[in-house]
């Protein structure tokens, strides 16, 4: 569903410079749950750009469903990929209402002069919602300024998905919230991935989630990927198993221990 | 009464610059200042026009098109030479200047004794001049502000909405930012030439001075209409955008009329709405540290 080949990518500051991709070839197949760790600047979030079309690859390809999307502007690429941010307000329009930033994400392709709020589409905006169990059903007509970062990264989550994307990016989207929306926005992540079998990449740092969901795991350390565990390998794995293979694929401790105090600072 | 009905005819008139202002500073997001030159040019475009024999609406209809392609420009330079913003307007502003000059081939063009949109509706309706300005005056912006309200209520209208306020949001979900800016622009300054068009035919002149300042007092009829009436969503927006021309028309007649007993003379009328523009500007921040 997703293949990259060879790309790699190099930031330039002055006379510094950081590869922040390093030649990556990936291929995940249609309905895989990618889970993606890595300290801080692995590369992680470098990756989702070049494979969301905000940042542009030095070399290598890109193919979606087939189709070599290397060339294609972000917008254009938005067709078949579904994105959310790490900030609840990257995903949303705030000054929109909750049922107005649904209707946006309803029609990705070529816009119309139909009304963006039929009866027909808000019924079905409802129904959606009630899945969240946050009942945002209810606040339809309430701009997504207004809704808490946990109720706006769930929305941002539902607007996502809702067109079935063939490829889902999630770049520590949990990360910005408190416990208990972290956890919710997971489930919910989870069930409508797996519902709607979506090839999902999510980029998070706590090894806890990386392992609980997704059917298969990957590390990323220098802008390469350190190590590609599938699901029979990962359901083996606990979060110590994690730690350990990450000390032992050369991951120095002080940056581990950054990575760990960010996820407990997260628990 | 005559104050009234002017204050009526001319914030309706001049309303519809509002419009377009409100359309690229608060929907779109984008400082336009290309306003001061699409403005003259519908006016410049409307009265050669008419004084070559066209019809005034006719000569309405090419006016606001020649405003659209004023705001293309703008939209060029800004997404595809990467011009900022306010550059980018006040480039086109500038070259406007002597295109406008060109068009009318002088700096003012009378169109004494010519037919106008007025006069074509006083004789449709049988209603006398004044009756007639108001209609039309108030036809025109309540007609556009309407079809604007509708065009937000659409995908398309969400899609301009959505990349003035979020562009990475709207980006992700197939908007290309450049496009919607683009068009948006384009509405914006076409109905902003139509409003000099409309201006040309009520005053019975165009003048190449005449788009000096468009900008700020279509910016002082959008704060006015936001601090008078606390418009919510964008459909109230556009209305509060017109109401507010209203009262600063009225406020701009009553300054000059009674302004000079103060001192005040017309010179000044410049002067005293950047002041209004400054002091609405200048007050949520200094209302915000008040309050802490
Ligand atoms: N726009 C940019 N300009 C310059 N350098 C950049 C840019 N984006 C990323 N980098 C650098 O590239 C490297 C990889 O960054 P990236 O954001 O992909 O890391 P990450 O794995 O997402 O890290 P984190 O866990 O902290 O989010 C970092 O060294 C970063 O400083
Ligand atoms: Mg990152």
């Amino acid at each position: 569903m997703l293949t990259l080949h060879g790309v790699s990518k190099t930031f330039r500051l002055g006379k510094e410079s950081v590869r922040a991709l390093d030649g990556i070839d990936l291929g995940v197949g249609a309905g895989e749950f990618l889970t993606v760790i890595g300290s801080n600047g692995a590369g992680k979030t470098t990756l989702l750009n070049v494979i969301a079309g905000t940042c542009w690859p030095d070399s290598g390809r890109i193919a979606v469903a087939g189709q070599d999307v290397t060339a294609w502007p972000a917008y254009r690429r938005a067709r078949f990929i579904g994105r959310v941010f790490q900030d609840p307000r990257q995903g949303t329009a705030p000054h929109l209402t909750v049922a107005e930033n649904l209707a946006l994400a309803a029609q990705k392709g070529p816009r119309t002069l139909r009304w963006a709020l039929g009866r027909a589409r808000l019924a079905f905006f409802r129904r959606e919602l009630a899945v969240l169990g946050m009942d945002l059903e209810k606040r339809l007509n309430e701009r997504a300024a207004y809704l808490s970062g946990g109720e706006r990264q769930a929305l941002a989550v539902l607007m996502a998905t809702f067109t079935r994307p063939k490829v889902l990016l999630l770049d520590e989207h949990t990360a910005a919230l408190d416990p208990a929306h972290a956890e919710r926005v997971l489930e919910i992540t989870d069930q409508l991935v797996r519902a709607h079998h979506i090839t999902s990449l999510m980029v998070t740092h706590r090894m806890d989630h990386a392992l609980r969901v997704g059917s298969r795991l990957v590390m990323m350390h220098k802008g390469r990927v350190l190590l590609d565990l599938g699901a029979a390998a990962k359901a083996n794995l606990g979060v110590e198993d994690l730690v350990g293979l990450f000390r032992k694929v050369g991951v120095v401790d002080d940056e581990l221990l950054l990575t760990d105090a960010k996820a407990c600072a997260a628990q | 009464m005559a104050l009234f009905l002017a204050a009526v005819e001319q914030g309706l008139i001049w309303g519809l610059a509002a419009l377009g202002v409100y359309l690229s500073f608060r929907v779109l997001n984008f400082p336009d200042l290309s306003v001061d030159g699409t403005f003259p040019l519908g006016a410049a475009v409307t009265a050669t026009l008419i004084s070559r024999g066209w019809d005034p609406f006719g000569a309405l209809a090419l006016a606001a098109a020649a405003g659209m392609a004023g705001g293309l420009w703008t939209a060029a330079l800004s997404t595809r030479f990467r011009i900022q913003g306010l550059l980018a307007g006040v480039l086109t502003m500038i070259m406007l200047y002597s295109l406008n000059l060109r068009v009318m081939g002088r700096p003012n063009l009378p169109l004494l004794g010519r037919p106008s949109a007025f006069r074509t509706l006083s004789h449709l309706t049988g209603l006398p001049g004044d009756w007639a300005k108001v209609l039309g005056a108030g036809l025109l912006g309540l007609g556009c502000a309407a079809l604007l309200i509708a065009l937000f209520r659409t995908e398309l209208g969400l899609a301009l909405r959505a990349s003035g306020d979020n562009p990475t949001t709207a980006q992700a979900y197939g908007l290309s930012p450049a496009a919607q800016l683009t068009w948006g622009l384009a509405l914006s300054n076409g109905l902003v030439a139509l409003s000099g068009g409309l201006a040309a035919q009520y005053l019975g002149f165009a003048d190449i001075g005449m788009g000096i300042g468009t900008i700020v007092s279509s910016l002082a009829a959008v704060i006015i209409g936001e601090i008078l009436f606390r418009p919510r969503g964008v459909g109230w927006g556009l209305l509060a955008a017109l109401g507010g021309s209203v009262v600063y028309q009225g406020a701009i007649r009553v300054a000059l009329r009674y302004g000079s007993r103060l001192g005040f003379t017309a010179a000044d009328m410049r002067l005293l709405t950047a002041l209004v523009v400054l002091a609405a500007l200048v007050a949520p921040a200094w209302r915000l540290r008040k309050e802490g």
